[in-house]
């Protein structure tokens, strides 16, 4: 009787939590409808509702704030979810105080590139998901509908202080489809992981590994692979003419296309040689559309002013280099080179694009650091932390909610167990709206389903 | 103490060749089992011949001032350096045959001049063994190889016979421990003259099955206790297998990768068998390491393991020096500072049983490197590297490709200056 009746309030528990649930769905549906047409009328939209979060403080730590400053002795007070006051000695009403003397905060970590989810751990055929190799044109893809939402890794990379990450398509293809930005929460099902009123954005790759691909059937040479984005543009343009006629033509490859085309998604480009990348600019202005963000870019420096000036950012490995011939040109000061580009308005990213490399993106930055300094340039860490915070949330087009710790900005916050450019550094706690997400002295995280039975050996 | 120590010096210092005669004044010296201590280094002719706490500065040969410098043994590193020019490009990569697997050893096409062997040791590697990577049943033969400038290198080894057991195979693990066993002892059965014609061990379809007589002498040579054999194994059934096998055999075992070393740590301690392992593996990233943790190594260290370190992430086949990285954050997760560096400099030289390497001690090959700061920080930099004595160049393409990008911008860029 009393299994019964537990069976029957679960289940009104569960029905009630999806009725929430769809009135948000709604209301995030309305709002992706006004900015981005091509989120095929909000039917994907972002199902994400923060974990439960209670007023918090932090006191006295150091803090980076992700925009280019320090300040020392800080506090940092955040409610409801967002950033409510920063300053010294902050008078705070009922509010849960954390003594961070000693600690380092800055915002949650953000990579923009990364697989998780559409190559899980573990790694097999059954769940590799990120590449449709099956033709240089997938525009219509979309890599949330490979994510696999159990991925134990998201949790790793949370213990790193991500809070947000971008996962990508692979780079099979010219045009690999759309990738999709994920706040680090666990989620039954992709929209509830989705950053919401996040921009989509479209994967394309230049270089060696479509030309590899494709070589029998075409593109086989880097001219092919120009000539390839280039018709598919014109198709864009033909499929808008058309769209004009016949507004209610559906067609899900170019309808990602007059989506970059007409600025709602961002183009995140693989492309490692910088005479490519001037290339992809070109193609970028033939047919007006922008490019966000190049990533790899083990070239990036050789052409590190013409990116400050076209406004495009780059985010790199800080010393990835020699798996492929375009890999080879690696300078460790890549990033700094970028970020100091015109008087210092580069937009240099450090980014993963490894399951592994995500967990401390913090120490990759610190080695990009070290690299710029002994280049000559001077840069503080405090610009540093721009490379794996504000960047990236510009990047993504999500930098009004995240990437910075600012007044009405997301709570997303790590505390550090110190300087977070130290290799002894830790993650002690990740806030994610607010929410601790990941308390390292307790051991306070996610576990995924996949997860269950696996750690028998944490409880002997 | 020291006055006998310094008079058991004097005929040393009447031999020195001042041209290789170097004093290394002032710096913070890593001495195995005893961490950072302050201590004055003579190096002469290619070896430390003392390590003291002050020595009095010398007449001849370079008195080198590194006061508030830190010191180690230069690093020794698992990597494919000079054997591994671009990844993707065959042409460049000596690191696999398929002809032979046991018998393989890729050091014999070590090239001294490759990029990523330049860039490792102007970050502090002196040496490398190198990782084969053979197709067969066997990926070859570790071989120790020291990566100073020019034509000459000095070598050890062959050091150990590396195979790998676990889910990489087709056929079920129980049967490739059954075949293990039928291989060994049909080595051990047949002599050396006959190996010639036994170029199939058993009829297979795939090359994995397929030995020369090269092949098979390298097997006998485990089978003799001559080197031991290193099983790249990460499930923690299939170490208890592997434990079991090597105890069955008689013959001597490294374990490399070791996932889920963690969960049978005091059953490879009891049977005294050291880890090669990168501390930075936590990633569930195959079904044998469904257990891989950040804790690994300091479940392991506890239960009193012999470890040795490389860098396994990212680009780690030309990063090899990163086994820093790997390091510090062992230390990042618990474990003995001391520990953490020993196993890329000492620790691997003790476990493959190489000689007069790994450690800043009297008759020791001086393979030594000088710090700015703590060496297993990010920030870290290398300021001089000694091998055999020898002060390396320190140059790097890395560093020539920035200055050609930040220096001289007025000019286009291929004509500006190359140093």
């Amino acid at each position: 009787m009393i299994k019964k009746l537990l069976v029957i309030l679960t289940a009104l528990v569960l029905f009630g939590c999806t009725e929430q649930t769809s009135t948000l769905f709604v209301d995030e549906a309305e709002g992706s409808v006004t900015n981005y047409e091509n989120d095929t009328h909000g039917t994907y939209a972002s199902t994400y509702v923060p974990l439960p979060s209670e007023n918090t403080v932090i006191r006295n730590a150091t803090v980076f704030d992700g925009d280019g400053n320090k300040f020392i002795n800080y506090d940092i007070y955040f409610s409801d979810g967002k950033i409510s006051a920063m300053g010294r000695d902050l008078v705070v009403e009922s509010a849960i105080e954390i003594d961070g003397t000693g600690k380092y905060v800055t915002p949650g970590i953000i990579d923009n590139h990364s697989h998780m989810g559409v190559y899980p751990a573990p790694g097999v055929r059954t769940s590799s998901d990120g590449n449709e190799a099956t033709s240089p044109n997938t525009a219509e893809v979309w890599a949330e509908h490979s994510v696999w939402s159990q991925d134990p890794q998201y949790k790793l990379a949370l213990a790193g202080g991500i809070t947000t990450f971008h996962v990508l398509p692979g780079s099979a293809n010219l045009f690999g489809g759309r990738g999709v930005t994920l706040k680090n929460v666990s989620g039954n099902t992709v929209p509830d992981m989705k950053f919401p009123d996040a921009p989509h954005s479209l994967k394309m790759a230049c270089g060696e590994n479509p030309k590899r691909v494709y070589s029998s059937r075409g593109p086989s040479t880097r001219m092919g692979n120009v000539a390839g984005y280039r018709n598919a543009w014109i198709g864009a343009e033909n499929h808008r003419d058309h769209l004009e006629k016949d507004p209610s033509h559906r067609d899900i490859k170019n309808e990602t296309l007059v989506g970059v085309l007409d600025g709602e998604i961002l183009v995140h480009n693989h492309c490692y040689r910088a005479d490519e990348m001037a290339t992809m600019i070109n193609i970028s202005q033939e047919f007006g559309y922008k490019v966000s963000t190049f990533h790899h870019g083990v070239e990036a420096y050789k052409i590190a002013n013409l990116l400050a000036d076209e406004g495009i950012c780059a985010a790199l490995w800080a010393d990835w280099w020699g798996f492929k011939h375009e890999a080879y040109d690696m300078t460790i000061a890549n990033i700094a080179i970028v970020d100091q580009a015109r008087g210092g308005t580069g937009c240099a990213i450090v980014h993963s694009d490894s399951a592994s490399g995500i967990q401390r993106l913090n120490q990759e930055a610190a080695k990009a650091l070290a690299a710029g300094r002994e280049a000559g340039f001077d840069i503080s860490e405090e610009r540093a932390m721009t490379w794996i915070t504000k960047n990236p949330a510009k990047s993504l087009g999500i930098l009004e909610q995240t990437g910075t710790l600012e007044n009405g900005k997301d709570a997303d916050i790590v505390i550090w167990s110190g300087n977070p450019f130290s290799v002894y550094s830790k993650a002690e706690q990740v806030y994610i709206d607010g929410a601790l997400a990941f308390d390292k002295a307790t051991n306070f995280m996610p576990h995924t389903d996949f997860d269950l039975g696996v750690k028998e050996w944490e409880d002997k | 103490m020291k006055i006998l120590r310094l008079l058991l010096l004097l005929p040393l210092l009447a031999l020195a060749h001042g041209d290789d005669l170097y004093l290394l004044k002032g710096a913070k010296v890593f001495i195995a089992d005893e961490g950072f201590v302050a201590k004055d280094i003579l190096v002469d002719d290619g070896k430390i011949i003392l390590v003291d706490d002050f020595i009095e500065n010398i007449e001849t040969g370079d008195v080198i001032d590194v006061q508030g410098k830190f010191i180690t043994p230069g690093l020794l590193v698992f990597s494919s350096l000079g054997l591994l020019e671009i990844g993707a490009l065959p042409e460049t990569n000596d690191t696999g045959s398929d002809i032979y697997n046991a018998g393989f050893d890729p050091s014999r096409a070590y090239n001294p001049f490759s990029q990523a062997v330049r860039l490792n040791r102007s970050k502090g590697v002196t040496s490398t063994v190198n990782i084969p990577g053979a197709s067969g049943y066997f990926s070859g033969m570790l071989t120790y190889t020291k990566i100073n400038g020019g034509m000459k290198q000095k070598k050890q080894g062959p050091l150990g016979l590396v195979t790998r057991y676990g889910q990489s195979y087709n056929d079920s693990r129980a049967a490739n421990l059954m075949y293990m066993e039928d291989l060994f002892s049909y080595v051990r059965t047949n002599h050396d003259d006959n190996y010639a014609d036994m170029t199939q061990f058993m009829l297979g379809t795939t090359n994995e099955y397929k030995f020369t007589s090269r092949d098979f002498k390298a097997i006998k040579k485990v089978l003799d206790n001559a080197i031991p054999l290193v099983v790249q194994v990460n499930k923690a059934t299939d170490i208890l297998n592997v434990l079991k096998f090597a105890e069955a055999q008689e013959i001597e075992l490294v374990l490399w990768g070791a996932n889920e070393g963690h969960m049978v740590a005091n059953e490879i301690a009891a049977a005294g068998v050291p880890v090669v392992m990168d501390p930075l593996n936590n990633i569930p990233s195959t079904f044998d390491s469904l257990n891989a943790t950040y804790e690994n190594v300091t479940r392991l260290n506890e239960a009193g393991v012999e470890m040795a370190f490389y860098y396994e992430q990212g680009a780690g086949a030309h990063n090899a020096y990163l086994a820093t990285q790997s390091a510090g954050n062992s230390v990042a997760m618990g474990l003995d500072y001391s520990e953490a560096l020993k196993s890329i400099t000492s620790n691997p030289a003790d476990i493959f049983g190489l000689v007069n390497v790994g450690y800043i001690s009297q008759g020791y090959d001086a393979d030594l490197v000088v710090w700015d700061n703590d060496p297993l920080e990010l920030m870290s930099s290398v300021e001089m590297v000694m091998i055999d004595g020898v002060k390396q160049d320190l140059s790097n393409r890395y560093k020539e490709l920035t200055d050609r990008y930040t220096k001289e911008l007025d000019k286009p860029n291929s004509y500006r200056s190359r140093e």
